[in-house]
């Protein structure tokens, strides 16, 4: 059963708690891979995160020199091979979210690989665990085609990933969900 | 909602590690969570989410996430503390390492001397809720048998009392919410007053969210327009301190709009006539004149709550931390009762608790006026009970003491002496500190149990290393009235002891252990605890160990072994007055104590952030929190902002009647423009508590936090902080 990363923008309250998280999965080295900006501070408290898409067609990987940004058979992009990144930082600058961050100290660039030690398995990420408020969800495709019938919105854009860098592995509702719920009374 | 697939979630154990699960150190919402234990160093190490927790299915807020970094901190107490020179109160300096018989006999030689001079009563115990409820029964017993003293209060007369005042009041129990939280997503209509619920109870929000994905309605009562009053359908953006006139407002509205449920009144309520006249007053306008409030959305709210088929109202501190908060929490809760919406799933009332234990903590006599089981020292037949139980003859039971706040007037006025503070930080959290720690530095003799050395541990004499939450085992009672299981995961760091075992070893140095010796350990506190609360309307004797593992928690009251608790209160119609009936309670409007006026123009309140937990004495110290807010600062509104000529970022002077404090600017159209915020988590000069206001409730004697009166001065001179 595929499961995807699905993102609810419109949940977010800025607690931060998926940066936190991130840093507890066995492979990240306590640092996390991700972000949260807040949208328009001075005028309300509407907040987004921002993660890896894992995009089908990776631009930082296509960047890489050194091949060494894989993308494992779930789809997920992984962070670069400790062997073989070179340190050139281009996927730095290819990715157009800015996702990848680089670590000047080892001269290695890390990014989100999706938790891939939990989903590989089946396991939701930590982030997707952990968000208080289901901004960030671990669904099956049945379930995500559930959402995009129950949010049906007017302006068609209900995915902004194809809008953006092709195809993502990851899927986005962007802020408005709202506007298509029929109220109950 | 994850919801069903969460009991299949598995969890990831990492090689050399085992998974020991329990929930969070921090809020009401105890959030279940597995800690990572390393088999080899026995060590603390980590978090896995706890899925098949049912109230929050592995979420977690970012203290959550990080909480167990508390306990191999390197900040932690490894050894008693000793300060030989008593002028260096109220600083850092002077302690020196001590072994635990020193401090114990310094301690027992200083306690002597003073009940020997002064009197028993010359004594007190400041405590709090942070902590599991067989160390807050225990607590309560050191004190009154222990130390013999009538003066015993804690840290929940600045948190929970008004809303344990109102529902007492109004339903005649007190327990903190009506319904199981798993109800929440599935309502119709929640009305939500004075509670940032997004960041202090983070993990409800996907649960309130939800009710607005399925189209029903969400309405938020706050002076700012926090993350949760964002997406409300209808926000009250109420001037701070005027709740009780919009829920006087609201209540004409939904009477005269008959939303009311006659049948339900009639039968089980007392007050309704009395009341409907009272609120006739409040129309739209007048309410809208006084709360500050569009006319238009109080209609709104008022249709959208008396339409909805079922709905709760929800509150917190922003209602209770007023001079009237009692009245408040009864006024939003006539909301349910004049329209019968409680006593039945998916309707009712709930206040949300703001500390881990903040329901259990207040029900088993750590209040001055309270024994366990809920019950009153004023009631001779309670005291009776308890004293029986305990072994005690009732004669010897000391008289109902003072509230925590007022207890500082004691201390000032030298009818308290000594002290003897646990599980708390008042030299942050009271209200009007400049003065508070004045008399804390002034004290003869004051004893601290923390894990960290605390702004409070500042004013001691002694310090006392305790555990973490992580280090002990006991119960918890969650915001729902849900008894939970917190374990142990690793054993005490340095020479740390659990508070149940310094009490107990405290109380044999004392001549008093014939009453204390047979507990040895956490489970011996927890079957006297639950012996102590049978027959109590807080009665915890059925809710075993067990049965909490077995259940998911169990639900007070909870009388028996077979008793499977009570998740939803009030199904058969019963209140808890002696006629069985509720009470809709005719509530005159008071305004806050003080009212901004040409000196002080500005309405200050205080508040949280998702980061901080309380005083911050522990996220302070934990990275990730402290890198995400590091500081307090006070938020403006631009139009407010302009007029005092003050930019994004620059430090002003923030100044009260009773004190001043320097604060980075931070300008946000997201609150009222004639009130300024500060959150309160923060120490020494940037304590807002330096400029907060004591006037008290007088039933809850809860200090009026969240309302008063202040003014901004732009420096000439810049300062750096
Ligand atoms: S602080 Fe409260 S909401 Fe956050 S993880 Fe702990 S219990 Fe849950």
């Amino acid at each position: 059963m595929k499961q995807r990363l699905y993102i609810e923008l419109e949940n977010c309250i800025g607690c931060r708690s998926c940066l936190a998280a991130c840093t507890q999965c066995g492979g990240h080295e306590e640092r996390n891979r991700n972000y949260v900006y807040d949208v328009n501070p001075f005028v309300n408290r509407q907040t987004m995160p921002l993660m890896c898409l894992h995009c089908v067609n990776p631009a930082c990987a296509r960047s890489c020199p050194a091949q060494a940004i894989q993308i494992h058979e779930t789809g997920a992009v992984l962070s670069a091979l400790v062997e073989k990144c070179i340190g050139c930082q281009n996927c730095t600058i290819a990715c157009p979210y800015g996702i990848p961050k680089f670590d000047t100290e080892q001269n290695l660039m890390y990014k989100c690989d999706l938790c891939i030690d939990r989903t590989k398995d089946g396991i939701p990420p930590m982030c997707a665990s952990v968000c208080p408020t289901n901004t960030l969800q671990w669904l099956t495709e049945e379930e995500i085609e559930m959402k995009q019938k129950q949010f049906n919105l007017d302006n068609g854009k209900w995915t902004a990933s194809m809008k953006l860098e092709g195809e993502t592995n990851v899927r986005v509702n962007l802020p408005g969900i709202l506007q298509g719920v029929t109220k109950l009374f | 909602m994850q919801k069903d697939k969460s009991g299949k979630i598995e969890n990831v154990v990492h090689p050399n590690e085992k998974l020991v699960k329990t929930h969070c150190s921090y809020c009401g919402m105890q959030c279940g969570m597995n800690l990572r234990v390393n088999t080899v160093s026995n060590k603390i190490v980590g978090v896995e989410p706890r899925y098949d927790w049912p109230v929050t299915l592995g979420k977690m807020c970012p203290k959550g996430v990080t909480a167990y970094q508390q306990t191999n901190h390197s900040d932690r107490l490894l050894k008693p503390l000793i300060r030989d020179d008593a002028s260096l109160k109220g600083t850092k300096e002077g302690f020196r390492e001590a072994s635990w018989e020193e401090a114990y006999d310094l301690i027992t030689t200083k306690f002597k001397e003073l009940q020997t001079n002064y009197g028993k009563n010359s004594l007190s115990v400041y405590s709090g809720v942070s902590m599991t409820n067989e160390k807050c029964y225990l607590t309560g017993k050191f004190a009154r048998v222990g130390l013999q003293t009538r003066y015993i209060d804690y840290n929940g007369r600045f948190c929970m009392s008004s809303a344990a005042g109102g529902f007492l009041r109004s339903f005649g129990v007190d327990r903190g919410s009506t319904l199981p939280w798993t109800d929440i997503h599935e309502t119709d209509c929640i009305f939500m007053a004075g509670s940032n619920t997004a960041e202090c109870h983070p993990t409800s929000m996907f649960r309130v969210w939800a009710v607005q994905e399925r189209g029903g309605y969400l309405i938020v009562v706050d002076p700012r327009e926090t993350p949760i009053a964002r997406r409300a359908d209808v926000h009250l953006d109420i001037k701070p301190g005027t709740d009780l006139a919009l829920a006087n407002g609201i209540l004409n509205l939904l009477i005269q709009n008959n939303y009311t449920d006659e049948h339900f009144i009639k039968n089980h309520t007392n007050g309704f006539e009395e009341t409907k006249e009272l609120v006739k007053l409040f129309t739209p306008e007048y309410t809208s004149e006084i709360t500050g409030v569009d006319p238009e959305k109080i209609i709104r709210a008022a249709e959208l709550y008396g339409k909805a088929p079922n709905a709760i109202v929800m509150f917190a501190r922003g209602i209770e931390q007023q001079v009237k908060g009692v009245d408040n929490v009864s006024g939003y809760t006539n909301m349910a009762l004049i329209t019968g919406k409680i006593g039945r799933p998916k309707s009712g009332v709930a206040t949300l608790t703001g500390q881990g234990n903040g329901q259990g903590g207040r029900e088993h006599g750590q209040k001055a006026d309270a024994l366990p089981g809920y019950r009153k020292i004023a009631n001779p037949e309670h005291v009776k009970e308890v004293s029986a139980f305990w072994g005690i003859d009732p004669s010897e039971m000391p008289k109902p003491g003072v509230s925590a706040y007022e207890m500082f007037g004691l201390m000032e006025e030298k009818t308290i002496r000594g002290l003897y503070l646990l599980c708390s930080n008042p030299a942050v959290s009271a209200p009007n500190l400049n003065y508070v720690r004045k008399v804390m530095k002034e004290l003869d003799f004051m004893v601290c149990a923390d894990f960290y050395l605390s702004e409070s541990c500042e004013f001691a004499d002694v310090v006392l290393p305790t555990t973490t939450w992580s280090e002990d085992e006991g119960t918890v009672t969650n915001l729902e009235g849900r008894i939970i299981k917190i374990n142990k995961a690793q054993e005490p760091v340095g020479e740390s002891k659990p508070d149940w075992q310094i009490q107990i070893e405290l109380a044999e140095r004392l001549g008093r252990g014939k009453y204390f010796s047979h507990l040895k350990t956490a489970r011996d506190v927890a079957d006297e605890f639950r012996g102590a609360s049978k027959g109590g309307y807080a009665d915890y004797f059925g809710a075993t160990w067990d049965k909490i593992d077995k259940q998911d928690g169990v639900f007070w009251p909870c009388k028996s072994e077979d008793d499977p608790g009570t998740p939803h209160m009030f199904l058969d119609k019963k209140f808890y007055h002696p006629d069985g009936k509720a009470k809709i309670c005719a509530l005159p409007y008071r305004p806050p104590a003080e009212e901004p006026d040409e000196v002080y123009p500005l309405r200050l309140t205080t508040g949280r952030v998702v980061y901080h937990y309380l005083s911050g004495n522990q996220t302070r110290r934990i990275k990730f929190l402290n890198d995400m807010c590091p500081e307090p600062y006070v938020e403006v509104h631009p139009e407010k902002a302009m007029e005092y000529g003050i930019e994004h970022d620059e430090i002003i002077r923030l100044y009260t009647r009773r004190g001043q404090a320097f604060y980075k600017v931070k300008i946000t159209e997201a609150i009222r423009k004639d009130t300024v915020f500060v959150p309160y988590s923060f120490g020494h000069d940037e304590s807002i508590n330096l400029l907060t206001i004591d006037a008290l409730d007088p039933i809850s004697r809860m200090p009026e936090f969240k309302a008063c009166a202040a003014q901004i001065e732009k420096l000439e001179i810049k300062k750096v902080l």
